[in-house]
């Protein structure tokens, strides 16, 4: 009797998914733009930049561009693939299916896994859709992480990012200008009851990101020009532990909380401002609009944001990411689609509904909102952007950072030893390569 | 007299220790559902909030207004279905074979296919992953569903063999008698005796593969077959971590099912899995 | 009428003739067990040599020509950080294995004395501890990452700060992470080992307890000479799947910890995840693979020799 009524119950919820599941038959679906028996179509996988954004307004937004982009296309249709946040797996397994010949037609490639997707011939060259006037206004380290050794671009980076220092201007008035200065005002910033600074020292490539900026700040190098991990060689070391050491130092001070050592995600620290519990963090310019979403606006009027400092003023540095798009298809109609979505969608329409940094100079005069302060201030800091190294090795050099980070943040081991650690693992990792 | 005292002072202990082990075990829940009950202000309040001051079922509403959302539980539930039910399918007939033949071997092999459960899927997760896309089996539940049923194989085997080692042979033998097949026998008549057994491993593999998460997560790409044991992973990158009462709500919303499941049919399930244990 | 007739004699006749190609095929063990063969074959037994054979290659998820080197084989072993990660799952597991039965025992214990003393409220108990049984291991991870967060607003040191008491790092230390990872693997794994221990206390032959109790003994007594070497076969059960559990677990620890801080939570399973899809080593990876499964092998066969032997070839 029980079983029965269980089986009903679930049936009775079955045939209410499925109802909610079979109406809304407009252009854009969760799965695919244009009609359904349209004789020509290709995938599209995609990330959170797209359709199916879990921001609303993000979703509308490509939800519009994608529903013009297909009736300018009449007989395609678009089958949508999405990405799930854990970007490193995601990619990898894309990586996977490329190589089988299983990979989506177009799809969205992580700009630090692009030289990886380079290297294992799997992207189609776009340069026929794109003007030689296009890629030469790309910013130079833009255009150098599209192209192939032949010298033909293989994707497209449509948007990039950078990461600053956020504060409360209520309780830290003035920018910090260097690494003292931050440490003073973080420890000031206690004293009114605040956590001091937050930046990310968790198990992910966050954290590797944030800090190298204190590593290329001095100049420091993690890879020679043929791709060989050099960090832990003659200058480049001093370098590296002086930069390890400022965050040492930061823990062991109070400046920053030991907590840090936990921080897997740009988002605790939106929380730990809406919670009123910190009040400087290292975090990416795209959080600035979050910020102004979570906090109400009198409390979001508080915030401001400048560059990251460095070791002194004048040595100043930025990790700078972002997104491309490449062409898996052997069918050239399916890659010139795709270079279509991404003129017609991302480079421009996309970077400005999304409020994301523009990888062309030319962007930035096009589009009102990237002429406000804010913005302005982000395309000037990206003077001194710097991308990660796009070489294979790079992933274990930044896993091996993300342990060390935690192994001398929780005083496991001295930065020096660890250091020694990461280098090994990594130079034996370069060795099978 | 002294006897009875002591009886009652070990009644009092054993209600104390009773108490601070249902605490340790409700406490997760308990905060879970606190968090999923406050506004976004009152997370930060911490456990001063414990009890919300303004309930609110508004996280709820966000996490079950999602139409993907529903459709990752019934993806979950779907997988877990045919999971358990091809299960049962492949695993009765070996383990009638285990209960009703005597050949030599048996119990090396019966060890044997017990041993497969010790594998983790993460083991054969790379191989199984080229595999699975050269037989085209990507992306597709039928692909899982099989992945699945492999996985709960022996574990299906040996609780439906215990299942059936409990139905006395004379009814089967009077089948026989009356001309009906081996498999005709197996069919009409051991497996309907046993179908309290087959339902309490059913639901047993059901429950357990509501929360496979490896499987699903490596052999799924599009977003609308996810089941929700993966869905709440990637829900949870998404959300920002000042929503963490959303997440908290999502996740009372991906475990309830199980949970309910569970209390449904509790009886069922633990006789099934202590008839197992005596017998492992 | 004849038509019964001449169906009865055809019958007679195929008896005559010997049993038919299905009687024989159904009446031989083997086919009956030709799908569950299958089914672990194919989705089994040849992954499981395709991993070995992998293990023997330089294969990788970016590089494209395969090759078989024994380069892999050699990096994995002399890798300095695989004797951390193996301390760090034996502390694991070894505190998962003692934590849930100790736990599971006492559980058991108190479900049993409680129903015989008629005392209210066992099957709510077990019924509570069971619910955390089901809960899938990534919610596992992500509830008790609620708790255990650092933040000012996280619910233990909250708690903990309400009452005067100076927070815990919970997943910052090294040595208190790896302690919260085993509190919330202990969560969710007790309700197994309870049920194996009840089901064993309830066929111990209760005349056991009532000759001790006749002859005077105390309850310490009764439960060191009566209940635990009656519990041997399912303490080794329990020890065998628990072991295996834990050494699999990986769901719960990346969603709480991610295998850090540093290394400190990274355990076999977590590494073998990292190695493959955030070092794109698929070769490394299934050298790892091997190591896990002959690991959790002698392992299994470890406990299994110390089984009664009465009960091992039952």
């Amino acid at each position: 009797m029980m079983r029965l009524r269980l089986v009903t119950a679930l049936l009775a919820s079955a045939a209410a998914l499925v109802a909610v599941t079979a109406h809304a038959d407009n252009l854009v679906t969760k799965d695919r733009v244009g009609p359904a028996d349209a004789p020509k179509s290709f995938t599209l996988r995609l990330t959170n930049d797209g359709p199916t954004s879990t921001d609303p307004v993000w979703a509308e937004g490509y939800q519009k561009l994608f529903s013009d982009f297909i009736q300018r296309h009449p007989g395609w249709r678009i089958d949508l693939e999405r990405m799930s946040d854990n970007i490193g797996q995601e990619q990898a397994r894309m990586l996977e299916q490329a190589k089988s010949g299983n990979g989506p037609d177009c799809a969205a490639v992580d700009s630090f896994v692009l030289a990886l997707f380079k290297g294992a011939n799997v992207l189609k060259p776009l340069d026929e859709y794109f003007t030689k006037e296009e890629v030469a206004d790309l910013f130079p380290f833009i255009r150098d992480g599209i192209t192939g050794p032949d010298g033909k671009i293989y994707a497209w980076w449509w948007n990039t990012d950078l990461r600053v220092l956020y504060r409360n201007k209520e309780i830290v008035p003035d920018a910090p200008k260097d690494w003292a200065g931050l440490k003073a005002a973080a420890l000031a910033s206690k004293e009114k009851g605040g956590e001091g600074v937050l930046f990310n020292g968790g198990r992910w490539e966050g954290t590797t990101f944030d800090w190298l900026a204190n590593f290329w700040a001095q100049g420091g190098k993690l890879v020679d020009d043929k791709g060989k991990p050099i960090f832990a060689e003659g200058e480049n070391r001093e370098k590296f532990l002086k930069a390890v050491n400022y965050f040492k130092d930061l823990v062991d001070s109070g400046a920053a909380p030991k907590r840090v050592a936990t921080i897997v995600n740009y988002d605790e620290f939106n929380a730990a401002a809406a919670a009123g519990t910190a009040a400087l963090f290292i975090g990416g310019n795209w959080q600035y609009g979050q910020l102004k979403n979570t906090l109400e606006p009198e409390e979001f009027a508080k915030w401001t944001f400048s560059e990251i400092p460095g070791p002194t003023a004048g040595e100043r540095s930025t990790g700078t990411g972002g997104w491309t798009f490449g062409a898996f298809s052997n069918d050239p109609e399916k890659v010139a689609m795709c270079a279509a979505v991404i003129k017609e969608i991302y480079a421009g329409p996309g970077n400005a509904l999304q409020q994301q940094l523009p990888t062309a100079a030319a962007l930035y005069g096009k589009y009102d909102i990237f002429k406000t302060p804010a913005n302005e201030t982000f395309a000037k800091a990206l003077v001194n952007g710097q991308a990660r190294p796009g070489v294979p090795i790079y992933p274990e050099i930044s896993n091996q950072i993300q342990i060390m980070m935690g192994d001398v943040l929780s005083g496991t081991k001295t930065p020096e030893a660890a250091l020694d650690a990461a280098n090994t693992a990594v130079q034996a990792a370069f060795a099978r390569l | 007299m002294t006897l009875e005292a002591r009886e009652k002072w070990g009644d009092a202990l054993t209600y104390l220790t009773a108490i601070l082990i249902a605490a340790f075990f409700l406490t997760p829940l308990a905060w879970l559902l606190s968090l999923s009950l406050r506004t976004r202000q009152e997370v930060f309040l911490g456990a001063s909030r414990f009890i919300p001051k303004r309930p609110t079922l508004d996280n709820f509403a966000q996490i079950l207004s999602d139409p993907t959302f529903l459709l990752y539980l019934w993806n979950g539930l779907k997988l877990s279905a045919l999971g358990g039910l091809g299960c049962l399918l492949v695993a009765a007939p070996a383990a009638y074979a285990f209960s009703r033949f005597w050949f030599s071997g048996k119990s090396a092999l019966m060890m044997t296919i017990l041993a497969f459960q010790m594998i983790s899927p993460l083991v054969i997760l790379v191989p199984l992953y080229r595999y699975m896309s050269a037989l085209g089996l990507l992306n597709s539940h039928f692909g899982v569903t099989m992945v699945y049923i492999a996985v709960s194989v022996p574990m299906c085997t040996w609780l439906v063999k215990s299942a059936i080692d409990n139905i006395p042979k004379s009814l089967e033998e009077a089948a026989a008698i009356d001309g009906c097949s081996r498999f005709g026998t197996f069919w009409r008549i051991t497996l309907p005796l046993a179908a309290p057994g087959l339902a309490s491993a059913f639901i047993l593999i059901v429950i357990l593969n509501w929360s496979q998460f490896l499987i699903p997560f490596l052999l799924l790409n599009k977003d609308a077959q996810l089941p929700i044991s993966v869905a709440i992973f990637n829900f949870s990158g998404t959300s920002n971590a000042s929503t963490t009462q959303v997440l908290a709500a999502a996740c009372l919303v991906a475990v309830v099912p199980a949970i309910v499941a569970f209390l449904l049919l509790q009886r069922m399930i633990v006789g099934a899995l202590t008839a197992g244990a005596v017998k492992g | 009428m004849p038509t019964t007739t001449a169906a009865a004699i055809g019958a007679a006749q195929r008896r005559v003739a010997g049993p038919s190609l299905a009687r024989r095929l159904e009446a031989n063990p083997f086919t009956w067990l030709v799908p569950v063969a299958v089914m672990l074959g194919v989705f089994y037994l040849y992954p499981i040599l395709d991993v070995f054979r992998l293990g023997l290659t330089n294969a990788s998820l970016v590089g494209n020509d395969e090759r078989y080197t024994l380069v892999t084989l050699r990096a994995m072993f002399e890798n300095p950080a695989l004797l951390d990660i193996l301390k760090t799952t034996f502390v694991f597991t070894f505190a998962s294995v003692i934590g849930q039965q100790v736990l599971g025992l006492a559980i058991a214990l108190i479900v049993m004395r409680g129903e015989r003393r008629k005392l209210k409220g066992m099957v709510a108990l077990r019924t509570l501890v069971l619910i955390a049984w089901v809960i899938p291991g990534i919610a596992n991870g992500l509830i008790w990452q609620m708790l255990f967060s650092e933040a000012p607003f996280g619910a233990i040191n909250s708690v903990l700060r309400m009452i005067h008491i100076p927070p815990v790092a919970w997943l910052s230390d090294p040595n208190i992470a790896m302690l919260s990872a085993v509190i919330s693997n202990v969560w969710r794994g007790t309700a197994f080992s309870m049920i194996v221990f009840y089901a064993a206390l309830k066929a111990i032959d209760p005349t056991l307890y009532e000759a001790a109790s006749v002859d005077g003994a105390s309850g310490s007594q009764k439960l060191r000479f009566i209940t635990l070497p009656q519990l041997r076969a399912a303490i080794l059960v329990n020890s065998i799947l628990v072991t295996i559990q834990t050494l699999n677990t990986f769901d719960a620890i990346i969603s709480l910890t991610g295998g850090g801080p540093g290394r400190a939570t990274e355990v076999l399973s977590l590494f073998t995840f990292n190695t493959v899809f955030r070092n794109y080593d698929l070769a490394g990876g299934s050298v790892l693979s091997v190591l896990m499964l002959v690991i959790s092998l002698v392992l299994a066969l470890g406990y299994a020799s110390l089984l009664p032997r009465r009960e091992a070839s039952e």
